[in-house]
């Protein structure tokens, strides 16, 4: 397979962005990555572009040959990548096996969300449940959010943590996010505050659980062999790993058990020749944060049942013995649903190259990412190391 | 009550009924499976409108549902399926379906 490299970024402002649309999120963000790669004069030679509700929030289909047009890469192939919020990891993927078996040598990844206009209560959380089993799950009034309360009231019982230690995340997203100029959310917030917020899906309450936010992000890659050429620090994505899991969630063994995620992180740790230990930072997905303890111990960093005391030790921080989600995370950043998969490996190239300002990472050299589709029940991992 | 699982015919392995072939080892011929009884509530969490549980029947077959009362909910405690029309789920539709009530000691 030949190597894989990153040569530009892109990544729009979080948040709720009134003046721009889906396609003017998809424009921005594609335009800066190019501009970032120094290939504003090259013909690219495929184009993948995640969104997950494009259709049922904004009416739109055909965004990838819309995309092209718009940014005068015609004729390039395009394709709208689709995994629920995982689009944005599986758009990368797809690149990632374009370059690397030769087939392409200069791809733009684009992935956005536009959310916040919808305004009927419910009607975001409705779309994003329709990745539910519409006759096991749907039908009883079952949706992401209950799935995750369900997670964390099982975890707390079965493992003894206090409620603390896992909203003590957002606490630390918040923080993250603080010194992360696109994150929706650049205020910190107390464990106090969080702990006294209204309960959505008991024992989840409001700051437990991440935004609904517009944003894009963007990526060009290339072969490795001629990324010197645009580039002074190219980023290599040496490993991939993609895994299901049941649909339905009741019938895996554990549900705090992401089982998707050991596997795909297995297959880009395996890949990259590196272990959970080699990896200096992540950026994991944290719609909920109940998902960024057990990711973190399914992704090989902590014991099953450990995650959250080691988020409460400080072990997640950015000084920490494994910094996780510098950028804020899906709590601070936001999460667009197509833009989140790309904006994470975004984030990660920002602290390889040592561009990540006041969130830097000393030495990070390594970075992993997870990110969850349906209720765990598609999940991608990408392993990005400096070249 | 018509089951909401079936067992593989080849190697014993319990699925939900919309599943075309057995997971575990891709066969396509199932044992249907009656439920009866009543249930434990395995895990639950609680939102605006209603409990949603998720239970299993002795015979080892799990459905999600909502519970009722939405109070004093605890792992492990007896409920019993109860046939009806709900509503509460995003679409508005009603459906009938399973929802598991309290059974009292």
């Amino acid at each position: 397979m030949n190597q894989v490299a990153i040569i530009g970024v892109g990544h729009t402002k979080f948040g709720k962005l009134e003046d721009k649309d889906l396609m003017d999120l998809l424009c921005d963000v594609s335009l800066e990555a190019i501009k970032d790669s120094n290939t504003s004069d090259k013909d690219f030679d495929a184009v993948y572009v995640a969104s997950m509700l494009a259709e049922t929030l904004n009416h739109i289909t055909g965004v990838a040959s819309a995309l092209v047009d718009r940014i005068g890469l015609l004729p390039v192939a395009a394709d709208h990548i689709k995994n629920g919020p995982a689009s944005g990891g599986s758009a990368i993927k797809n690149a990632f096996y374009a370059i690397a078996s030769g087939a392409c040598d200069l791809v733009l990844v684009s992935g956005a969300e536009k959310m916040t206009h919808i305004t009927t209560p419910g009607a975001v959380t409705s779309a994003v449940a329709s990745m539910t089993h519409h006759t096991a799950e749907r039908i009883h009034g079952a949706s992401l959010p209950s799935f995750a309360g369900m997670m964390a009231r099982s975890y707390m019982e079965r493992y003894n943590v206090p409620k603390e230690w896992i909203t003590s995340i957002a606490v630390k997203n918040h923080r993250n996010g603080l010194n992360n100029p696109y994150a929706h959310f650049q205020k910190e917030i107390t464990l106090e505050k969080a702990m006294s917020s209204p309960i959505i899906a008991d024992p989840l309450q409001l700051y437990d659980i991440c935004p609904i936010s517009d944003g894009g992000a963007a990526l060009v890659m290339c072969n490795a062999k001629i990324a010197k050429k645009y580039c002074d620090t190219p980023i290599l994505i040496t490993g991939v790993g993609q895994a299901t899991d049941t649909h339905i969630v009741y019938e895996r063994e554990d549900m705090t058990v992401l089982k998707a995620l050991q596997i795909c992180s297995d297959q880009a740790y395996k890949m990259a020749n590196k272990a959970p230990k080699d990896i200096d930072v992540a950026e994991l997905h944290d719609a909920f944060e109940i998902l960024e303890v057990v990711e973190s111990e399914d992704i090989g960093f902590f014991k099953k049942g450990e995650g959250a005391k080691a988020a409460w030790e400080g072990q997640t921080e950015i000084g920490g013995e494994i910094p996780i989600n510098p950028s804020g995370g899906l709590k601070a950043r936001g999460h667009p649903l197509g833009a989140t998969g790309v904006a994470q490996v975004v984030e990660l190239v920002w602290q390889l190259r040592g561009e990540a300002g006041k969130r830097q990472v000393s030495g990070a050299n390594t970075g992993i990412t997870c990110n969850f589709g349906g209720f765990g029940n598609n999940i991608i991992s990408i392993l990005v190391e400096r070249m | 009550m018509s089951g909401t699982g079936k067992i593989c015919k080849e190697c014993g392995y319990l699925v939900h009924h919309s599943l075309d072939r057995c997971p575990n080892c891709k066969n396509d011929t199932f044992h249907k499976l009656d439920l009866r009884g009543n249930c434990k509530l395995l895990k639950y969490t609680i939102v605006k409108s209603h409990a949603l549980g998720e239970v299993e029947f002795e015979n080892g077959v799990r459905a999600n549902g909502q519970v009722f009362p939405k109070e004093n909910l605890k792992i492990g405690m007896k409920l019993k399926p109860v046939y009806g029309k709900i509503s509460n789920n995003f679409d508005g539709n009603q459906v009938y379906a399973y929802s598991y009530k309290h059974v009292c000691p």
